[in-house]
């Protein structure tokens, strides 16, 4: 027997599959609707959506004949990959924020001390110019 | 700046159609302001190990567009593009904004990032409003894919650990 972690890695391992579940991420849907933006063809797509289902990762209504299609979360809390991901997102996005922000700090820095050597020589030729015009 | 910052990200849902996110910077406002607004500075940190940013394309005013263009893990591309609504430098940024898969349009959602100088660091307050909740729920769970990476980490780990 397959354990039930393997068969979720399985059914994520697919493109397409983790299309569907970013989709239905969104909201349940009928297959024609989860179809729509795919090249592909029903059963094409009806065949994903078992993989999904028997991985536990989507569940399909039976009340209704189009029987939606939703995500089934507690599967994700298996693989950790949920919500996670978008904390993930913006934390590595931040940390190198950091980084940058360091250099953007020392930059600057550097560009003060110029500035205040420029000051300081800029003063001391006004100076000399002061003193050059007192002795001529 | 002398005490140490602590640069957590805190992610909460304040309401059933946002998410906020607030984050400290160790530097004045103006810097972290600039960082995240040209086009110069943003390609120089966004982007992750998994994206690749192709495309960074800004025009900084109000209804200016913009428009970043990602390579994900699977070799596909990702764009995050919007609009420009309310711009006060350096204290804050409103902005609408869109996600563009392959094969899949996000919904508009309306981001409001506000830079408050506190002791020499900066609070990065950004808040995220969907037209819906559904719409909300799903950008939430947009790290799907992303999320997916570190969770193939693990079972590399757990395998290798079982051998």
């Amino acid at each position: 027997m397959i354990d039930p972690l393997s068969l979720t890695f399985a059914a994520l391992a697919d493109p397409t599959r983790r299309a569907i579940l970013a989709r239905l991420a969104l909201g349940e849907t009928s297959v024609t609707e989860l179809a729509e933006p795919f090249d592909m063809s029903l059963p094409a797509i009806s065949k994903h959506l078992k993989v999904l289902e028997h991985a536990g990762l989507i569940s399909r209504g039976r009340e209704a004949q189009w029987r939606p299609c939703r995500i089934a979360p507690v599967s994700f809390k298996e693989v950790d990959g949920w919500l996670r991901g978008f904390r993930r997102f913006w934390d590595e996005n931040f940390n190198r924020l950091d980084d940058y922000l360091e250099e953007l700090k020392a930059n600057e820095a550097a560009k003060a001390v110029l500035r205040t050597k420029g000051n300081i020589k800029r003063k001391i030729r006004v100076k000399e110019k002061q003193r050059g015009r007192k002795s001529g | 700046m002398d005490v140490k910052v602590d640069k957590a990200l805190k992610i909460t849902t304040p309401s059933d159609l946002e998410i906020a996110m607030t984050r400290m910077f160790d530097a004045p406002r103006h810097l972290v302001f600039d960082a995240m607004t040209q086009p110069q500075h943003v390609g120089r940190w966004f982007g992750c190990d998994a994206f690749t940013l192709l495309i960074c394309e800004i025009d900084l005013r109000v209804g200016g567009g913009y428009r970043f263009v990602m390579r994900t893990p699977d070799g596909s591309e990702s764009t995050l593009q919007g609009v420009y609504r309310e711009i006060v430098r350096p204290e804050r940024v409103v902005f609408v904004e869109q996600i563009l898969m392959p094969g899949f349009t996000s919904p508009e959602y309306q981001v409001t990032s506000t830079f408050d100088e506190i002791g020499g660091g900066t609070r990065l307050t950004t808040t995220i409003l969907h037209k819906s909740k559904q719409d909300r729920d799903g950008h939430l769970n947009s790290g799907i894919e992303n999320g997916v990476a570190p969770a193939y980490d693990r079972l590399a780990e757990v395998v290798a650990a079982m051998a």
